[in-house]
């Protein structure tokens, strides 16, 4: 029984990347909590605004103001202090976020010197992308561009940092492989991705507070669209699954002639959650170590490409602004990786909301984070499809194809595969909608002094730690991705069976599933509530 | 092949350890009916999903 040894249910919890993302976020969540007692402990989380080199008379963008602590503007207890941070946040959001992930890293027994070193490197260089992508000329719209003195901007938003980080990370780690190396240990894009997700959940539970501050309706409305998200979510992704992987393994097989076992991972990691997949299918049937590395190389490369590609895709060529949510679920269904998933919904979020203001002439703005929501919402429920699958491809391999006498394949090993990140997004989620319509009284006038103090403590995590998770995510994605794998001969059947499959079979079909059961789901009109 | 690579906590990260990859992708076995039946059967069970699901979510098409 060595495939299956004796596990714990608490087994990992110290040590992998998954719990030790649920340890991070749904703590610094905790903290945030103590808003409602009056302390705030979550303010100092740094976050950039929009900046130009010289602003126009009493126009915006004074690179002095160009990062800002956000208990500046949600304090209900300590704005006066948290003003005076500045740029400073910068270094407070280092040190505390370091400390936290260093315990993480140091708990998961990597080296730690390397780790502080690198996470060190990582972090600034991330502070300047952000910073550099906030330039007004990359992030304003046609809509604001004028406050800051211009006459022409990229309409970017806040993608265009996470592309340039992106970019950053990708020029590290095909040019400078040796620095690359070094920055590894830090370099963890499924672990800041985990954590991301995580408040994402924090987001998602703080939405119909957030919109109860401007109308009562609006916060019903979305609490609404957000479980409407999580059912339609659920449904096209069972069934998307169900046709991905067979999909997939008749291509590697028929196709590509490529052998059982080899076939079953890349049809894993090609149609689910790509490197947790492929590990776990890998295990499963007992593929040789080989075939889960190579498909989780292929898994990075190509959801880099699609990150690239499919957001703009979607924003500008189909379905457009018509059907914000089928993108987001479809994207969420077609790219491979949390990371590159969550990253490509939050591209696809700002590319959509800038595009329907400017479109709208700004008659019409949509709430940031539902289109990050559908894109994650698919791809949670794939994540949670993992464990299953894998535990009927065990029972398949272990009792049809090789028929191992008297071994029996362990149910816990369905609660080992969970992907943990997910529990920490629900219980976030689940925990602000029970104080929304627990204390919170569903955005009744009367609650909103405490709902308030919920949102002081809630936003730094949504925003602050979101953002600059997300930000880390796509710095160590590029650092790790090397385009020099895919030039390898190994790699050259593997390449081509991803390509057709992905393109070919799995985007379609994410598409009309999609379409299928996210077509006409509307976002609430904010316009007229904010600036 | 001596790239290398190396897989670490059970998160599929990739790091370093030489590995050869030509076994993998050759010698495929003939197609079994025990796959036919896995294809067949997964292909089947979407189509009941999808069904159930359009009619049971309401955000579905036929709504």
């Amino acid at each position: 029984m060595a495939q299956y040894p004796e596990r714990k249910w608490y087994t990992g919890m110290l040590s992998t990347e998954d719990w030790w993302a649920v340890w991070i976020a749904v703590g610094f969540f905790f903290i945030s909590l103590l808003n409602i007692w009056g302390i705030d402990l979550v303010g100092w989380m740094t976050y950039p605004t929009k900046w130009v080199f010289s602003p126009p008379e009493g126009g915006k963008g004074a690179i002095g103001h160009a990062f800002y602590a956000l208990g500046k503007k949600y304090s209900v207890t300590a704005k006066g202090f948290y003003k005076g941070l500045g740029w400073w946040s910068v270094i407070w959001s280092y040190v505390i976020f370091g400390a936290a992930l260093t315990i993480g890293a140091a708990s998961m027994k990597w080296n730690v010197k390397k780790f502080i070193g690198g996470f060190t490197i990582i972090y600034f260089m991330t502070i300047a992308t952000w910073f550099i992508g906030h330039h007004a000329f990359i992030a304003a719209t046609k809509v604001n561009m004028h406050k800051y003195g211009l006459n022409f901007a990229l309409n970017l938003g806040g993608g265009g940092s996470f592309i340039l980080a992106l970019i950053v990370g990708l020029i590290i780690g095909n040019f400078f492989k040796g620095f690359a190396s070094y920055l590894s240990e830090a370099a963890k894009p499924e672990w800041y991705i985990k954590t991301a997700i995580v408040t994402l959940g924090v987001k998602l539970g703080y939405l119909p507070i957030k919109l109860s501050a401007m109308s009562q309706k609006l916060g019903k409305e979305a609490a609404g669209l957000t479980f409407d998200l999580f059912v339609a979510g659920a449904a096209a992704t069972v069934v998307a699954y169900l046709i991905f992987w067979p999909g997939v393994y008749v291509i590697s097989r028929k196709i590509f002639k490529l052998p059982r076992k080899t076939a079953a991972v890349l049809g894993s990691g090609i149609s689910i959650c790509g490197v947790s997949a492929a590990v776990a299918t890998g295990g499963a049937v007992r593929a040789k170590p080989v075939v889960s590395i190579m498909v989780s190389a292929l898994v990075v490369v190509w959801a880099v490409i699609e990150l690239v590609i499919l957001p703009g895709f979607f924003t500008h060529v189909w379905p457009g602004t018509k059907d914000p949510l089928v993108a987001g679920a479809s994207m969420g269904m077609a790219v491979k990786t949390d990371g590159a998933d969550a990253a490509a919904g939050e591209l696809l979020d700002e590319f959509m909301r800038t595009k329907i203001e400017v479109e709208t002439n700004g008659a019409v703005k949509w709430p940031e984070g539902i289109i990050t929501a559908s894109a994650v919402m698919t791809k949670v429920w794939i994540d949670m499809f993992i464990g299953i699958w894998a535990f009927v491809l065990a029972l398949i391999w272990v009792y049809k194809f090789e028929r191992r006498e008297g071994e029996r394949v362990p149910a816990s090993e369905v609660w080992h595969r969970f992907p943990k990140f997910v529990i920490g997004y629900f219980f976030c989620w689940f925990f602000l909608l029970a104080i929304y319509f627990g204390p919170g009284q569903s955005g009744a006038p009367e609650a909103m002094p405490f709902l308030k103090t919920v949102k002081a403590g809630a936003v730094p995590v949504e925003k602050g730690m979101r953002k600059l998770f997300f930000m880390l995510t796509f710095m160590s994605l590029g650092i790790i991705t090397d385009f020099k794998k895919l030039r390898e001969a190994q790699f050259g059947k593997m390449v081509w069976v991803y390509f057709v499959a992905l393109f070919g079979f799995i985007i379609p079909v994410a598409i009309l599933i999609g379409y299928l059961f996210h077509h006409g789901m509307t976002l609430p009109n904010i316009a007229q509530y904010v600036k | 092949m001596a790239e290398e690579k190396k897989e670490i906590s059970g998160t599929g990260s990739l790091t370093g350890e030489a590995l050869e990859a030509e076994d993998v992708l050759a010698g495929a076995e003939e197609w079994s009916s025990t796959e036919t039946w896995l294809v067949v059967g997964s292909f089947i069970a979407a189509i009941i999903a999808l069904v159930i699901g359009m009619i049971l979510v309401p955000t579905s098409i036929l709504h």
